[in-house]
């Protein structure tokens, strides 16, 4: 038998360090985060400054091994990070999920000793900024299909290409590149086989740069999306990770932990969007009484708890049975998102229609979530994507309650 | 250097309070608790004078094992040790000071760091009387603590103004809003908390009289606050101030 108490075990805080994580995670996004979310979205500028505090306190390696420098925490503490900053600033949650998560966390599964020695110090730290390329101007969610080439010459890769919408891809407005970028680039084989190799690419790289900074994002604007270039791009061999050809195992070790983070965000975002239409369906009064008297909000207020009460247990107990290093469960992290990324933009629509016009401005903090909630279907893989893969699973069985 | 600082669990300042039907105290079940702030204060002011000076930092704390993670929460900070003295259900001022002069007698600390109070019953007693207990100074509401040549000066904020004070060690200090600012637990101090000496201890194996001086009779909510006026202009304020405020 387990030593577990069932009625205590909480699964959103299941020991000690997940709860004092969670504590000073959520004192340090209300303090440092909240305060400057609204002005970034603006401005779509990314708070350096504020993720380097993050990597102060260690969240930057959250899943890293303690031997990598890391915290040596579990998914579940990565999941409970990205809520926490999400439910004041998604775009920057988002930032800090492509570098920890996306960037990071991949290297830390897939790069060797040597590598890691080299790369992953200062993004621990927050000096360096880490990106993930993958998607491409021409592809997203078919990535096998990927255009970007890269052949040996000698000691190095000369790559061609073009990744587009990197998260962190550009640092600042000034087409100045993040510091490491690890990206998926085909090393042969046929187009209906092709052979996919992932190298880190680090700036300084002539012929790396960035193409353009993306603006007039919808949300997210406080993270940096960018156009990334490889023009003959000269990567040092040692610069390769995991094995030619092996690209796609990396990156599915990697998924689950993508996913179920991304799905951590719009917990978030649901989080704070019901904290909100709570608050003021209590104190806003229309034909004499409370908005939450009337039955039209109970619903919206009912419907969203309830909806993120089951989203929050498949989150959390999918994240408590993910293994960092191997290949996750494809089947429910894509199913953590699929639903929780929808959740989260209805949830932050019914916070703005209980908050009437006050819910369609900045100040109400609603009208950005909503923004940001929606890039959760997109981003990561598309709901449809999901949609696919799942059912593929679900087709070739067997059952998970077989 | 050795700092004993004190740490008690409290309700969250955010969370909404609701008394008990009988009055005899204040709903808990289901309220956020924290580490009294003030205590919060002193945690980070003796890791700081813990930089300067060396030595040893040693939090305790008095209550049931719900509290360990409020000991734990400083540990993650950077303190060295904890000690839990058990005690389950209200203890007054007197039998708080009369426990951590105890505590003292063995830990032998140079300085005691407390919080100027604790914000759910707001006392302020507890370390006045452990430093009479003790025969030790006291240096209350210290904004800035400078410890130096077997003494510490402590400035510290009076009604109107700053004072500075200064008494020999060991002293007990008591921490008020501005000394510091706490830092955040990082990651690695998380997880280094766990490993960390936590002694748990009886409070009936320490012999001290815990008996209440103090008998609280019923807990009551302020009276609500009456909704504010608008006032035309500045000579009206004043009018009104006089006549019915009656304050100037
Ligand atoms: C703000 C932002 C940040 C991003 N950050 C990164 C990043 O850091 N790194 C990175 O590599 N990528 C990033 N992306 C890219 C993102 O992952 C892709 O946009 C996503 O995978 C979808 O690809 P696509 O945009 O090319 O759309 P497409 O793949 O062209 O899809 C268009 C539509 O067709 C649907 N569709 C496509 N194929 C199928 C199918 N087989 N069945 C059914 N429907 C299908 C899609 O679901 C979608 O509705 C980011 C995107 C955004 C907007």
């Amino acid at each position: 038998m387990t030593s577990v108490s069932l009625s205590s075990f909480d699964l959103a805080v299941p020991t000690e360090e997940h709860k004092m994580l969670r504590d000073q995670v959520r004192a340090f996004a209300r303090d440092e985060v909240e305060p400057q979310a609204l002005e970034h979205d603006r401005h779509e500028r990314f708070n350096r400054r504020l993720f380097e505090k993050v990597g102060e306190l260690g969240l930057l390696g959250v899943t890293v091994t303690e031997k990598d420098g890391g915290a040596g925490m579990d998914a579940t503490a990565a999941v409970i990070v990205h809520e926490e900053l999400s439910a004041c600033d998604p775009g920057f949650a988002l930032a800090y999920l492509a570098h920890s998560m996306l960037c990071v966390n991949n290297l830390a599964v897939n790069a060797t000793d040597e590598q890691k020695r080299r790369w992953l110090p200062k993004l621990l730290t927050g000096e360096a900024i880490g990106a993930m390329g993958m998607s491409e101007p021409a592809v997203g969610t078919d990535v096998l299909g990927l255009r970007t080439t890269a052949k040996k010459d000698g000691d190095h890769w000369v790559v061609n290409g073009r990744k587009m919408w990197i998260t962190n891809g550009a640092v600042d407005d000034e087409r100045t590149p993040c510091d490491v970028m690890l990206f998926y680039a085909r090393t042969g084989g046929s187009d209906a086989r092709p052979e996919i190799t992932s190298f880190v690419v680090q700036r300084g790289t002539p012929g790396f740069g960035v193409g353009q900074k993306i603006h007039d994002k919808a949300g997210m604007r406080g993270s940096n999306t960018a156009e990334m270039v490889l023009e003959d791009a000269r990567v040092p061999a040692d610069n390769l990770v995991g094995e030619q050809g092996g690209a796609i195992k990396c990156m599915m070790r990697n998924l689950a932990l993508e996913r179920v983070t991304l799905a951590a965000m719009s917990l978030g975002i649901a989080r704070r969007s019901i904290e909100v239409m709570v608050s003021y369906a209590n104190d806003r009064k229309a034909f004499g009484k409370p908005l939450n008297e009337f039955g039209q909000i109970q619903r919206h207020i009912a419907e969203s708890y309830a909806e993120y009460m089951a989203c929050r247990a498949y989150v959390y107990d999918t994240a408590r049975r993910m293994p960092l290093d191997a290949y996750g469960n494809r089947l429910d992290s894509d199913g953590v998102k699929l639903v929780a990324s929808t959740m989260g933009k209805v949830v932050a629509d019914r916070a703005m229609q209980v908050l009437g016009g006050y819910g369609y401005v900045g100040e109400y903090v609603v009208e950005r979530l909503w923004r940001d909630a929606k890039l959760l279907e997109i981003g990561g893989g598309t709901i449809e994507a999901h949609q696919k893969n799942m059912t593929r699973d679900l087709t070739r069985g067997p059952f998970p309650w077989a | 250097m050795k700092f004993l600082v004190t740490v008690k669990r409290v309700t969250d300042y955010e969370a909404k309070i609701k008394l008990k039907a009988d009055k005899s105290g204040i709903v808990t079940d289901g309220v956020n608790m924290i580490m009294n702030p003030f205590d919060e204060i002193g945690v980070e002011e003796a890791l700081r004078q813990r930089e300067k000076h060396g030595g040893e930092v040693v939090i305790v704390s008095i209550g049931t094992s719900d509290s360990t993670d409020k000991i734990r929460s400083a540990l993650a900070m950077g303190a060295d040790r904890g000690i839990l003295v058990k005690h389950d259900g209200p203890l007054d001022s007197f039998a708080v000071a009369r426990v951590l002069a105890k505590i003292v007698d063995k830990e032998k600390p140079d300085v005691v760091l407390m919080g100027k109070q604790a914000i759910d019953d707001d006392s302020n007693q507890a370390a006045q009387m452990l430093a009479e207990l003790l025969g030790w100074g006291q240096a209350t509401f210290a904004n800035i603590v400078t410890l130096e040549g077997g003494r510490a000066t402590v400035v510290r904020e009076a009604d109107g103004g700053l004072e500075t004070v200064s008494t020999t060690l060991p002293a007990v200090v008591t921490t008020d809003l501005r000394l510091n600012e706490p830092r955040y637990a990082a990651l690695p101090g998380i997880m280094k908390a766990k490993k960390k000496p936590l002694e748990e201890v009886e409070i009936g194996s320490l012999g001290v009289d815990i008996a209440a001086k103090v008998k609280t009779i019923a807990y009551e909510e302020p009276p609500a606050k009456k909704a504010g006026q608008k006032v035309a202009d500045v000579a009206s304020l004043v009018t009104r101030l006089k006549t019915e405020a009656k304050v100037i």
